[in-house]
């Protein structure tokens, strides 16, 4: 088996394979792969479980389809066959909840000195998010 | 740079507010690393995160750069992405002004005063679109086949992540210093001209343009 790379929020390189340009991994990596684990009960992760009621849709002989398993926690991808990757979005519902629910994310990145830093550290304060760049 | 204004704005507002109250802005920089940031960040203080991935632009809908957002102390978006500058550096190319929106900044986190009603603000950032979405995916794409040392690919993969997408600066344009092109040159006007001519597609709060 060879390596693939799952780039979500992060970037993760899990046991995998690209057959027919769908990624299959095995269920034991979906948790490193895209945070979800598969379960009887459905996909899971921490106490919330989506139902999937027809899991053998979600696999690639013994092995699980990274697209399928997104899709079913309602988030899509793309594959890039030639370098062994594939882009997860973001789940649609957390887009929702901030365009529509008008409800910030806590969103997780870095500083400049690669200090994880996480949005729910300025709770109490008002704030202005200021998206910018060098360009 | 806008930088140094959301600095002396902190400051100011923060001045009087008692530790983990007040205000502060929070820099998100579409960027890679550090590196093309340091001649920015001298004397900065307020937070700067480094979003390698784009996941702002993808969660707020951000389709162009400087976006801000209001979020309140209970992290309510109570004004959603605005091209609101910190500066007046650009106000000829631009026509837009940064003081009438610091002053509406000094009256909500002085007064609670917000200008806008919640039927206003609800949904402004539109939705991304299924292309918009996929852009992004390809642009991550491309940043991964460009970290592999497959700059070839990367720049396919870019090209496709801007067809997807052809008005979102925060696609093309930050495409071009990682593509060896000048994001300040002659591809900026290109895609500012192709973007008018689109009908000037921003997600977000309308502003106005003078240009």
């Amino acid at each position: 088996m060879g390596t693939v790379t799952v780039l979500t929020e992060s970037s993760a390189e899990v046991a995998g394979d690209v057959v027919d340009g769908r990624v299959a991994i095995d269920a034991s990596a979906l948790t490193d792969a895209i945070g979800w684990q598969l379960k009887p009960e459905g996909l899971c992760q921490a106490d919330v479980c989506v139902p999937v009621p027809d899991q053998a849709a979600l696999m690639l002989g013994d092995r699980i389809d990274v697209a399928a398993a997104a899709a079913a926690v309602g988030r899509s991808s793309l594959v890039d066959a030639e370098h062994a990757a594939i882009a997860v979005s973001q789940p649609a519902t957390a887009r929702d909840t901030v365009v529509n629910g008008m409800q910030a994310p806590n969103l997780v990145l870095p500083d400049l000195d690669g200090n994880e830093v996480a949005m729910a550290e300025f709770r109490g304060r008002k704030k202005l998010l200021v998206v910018f760049a060098s360009w | 740079m806008d930088l140094p204004g959301w600095q002396a704005l902190t400051d100011e507002l923060s001045a009087d507010a008692p530790e983990g109250e007040g205000f502060t802005a929070i820099a998100v920089a579409l960027e890679q690393e550090r590196e093309p940031l340091e001649p920015f960040i001298e004397g900065i203080t307020i937070p700067i995160l480094l979003d390698a991935n784009h996941l702002v632009t993808e969660l707020y809908a951000v389709s162009n750069i400087p976006t801000v957002i209001w979020i309140d102390e209970d992290d309510r978006i109570v004004r959603p992405n605005t091209a609101a500058p910190g500066t007046d550096t650009f106000i000829d190319f631009t026509g837009v002004s940064c003081e009438p929106h610091m002053d509406a900044i000094r009256r909500w986190v002085r007064d609670g005063e917000v200008e806008l009603a919640a039927d206003e603000v609800q949904g402004a950032a539109g939705e991304l679109d299924n292309d918009e979405i996929n852009a992004r995916l390809y642009y991550r794409l491309a940043l991964h086949a460009r970290r592999q040392g497959d700059q070839a690919a990367a720049e396919a993969l870019f090209k496709t992540a801007g067809e997807l997408a052809p008005h979102d600066f925060t696609i093309r344009r930050s495409a071009m210093p990682l593509t060896g092109r000048d994001p300040f040159g002659e591809n900026f006007f290109g895609l500012w001209e192709e973007w008018k001519a689109g009908g000037r597609k921003y997600h977000g709060l309308n502003i106005d343009f003078k240009n």
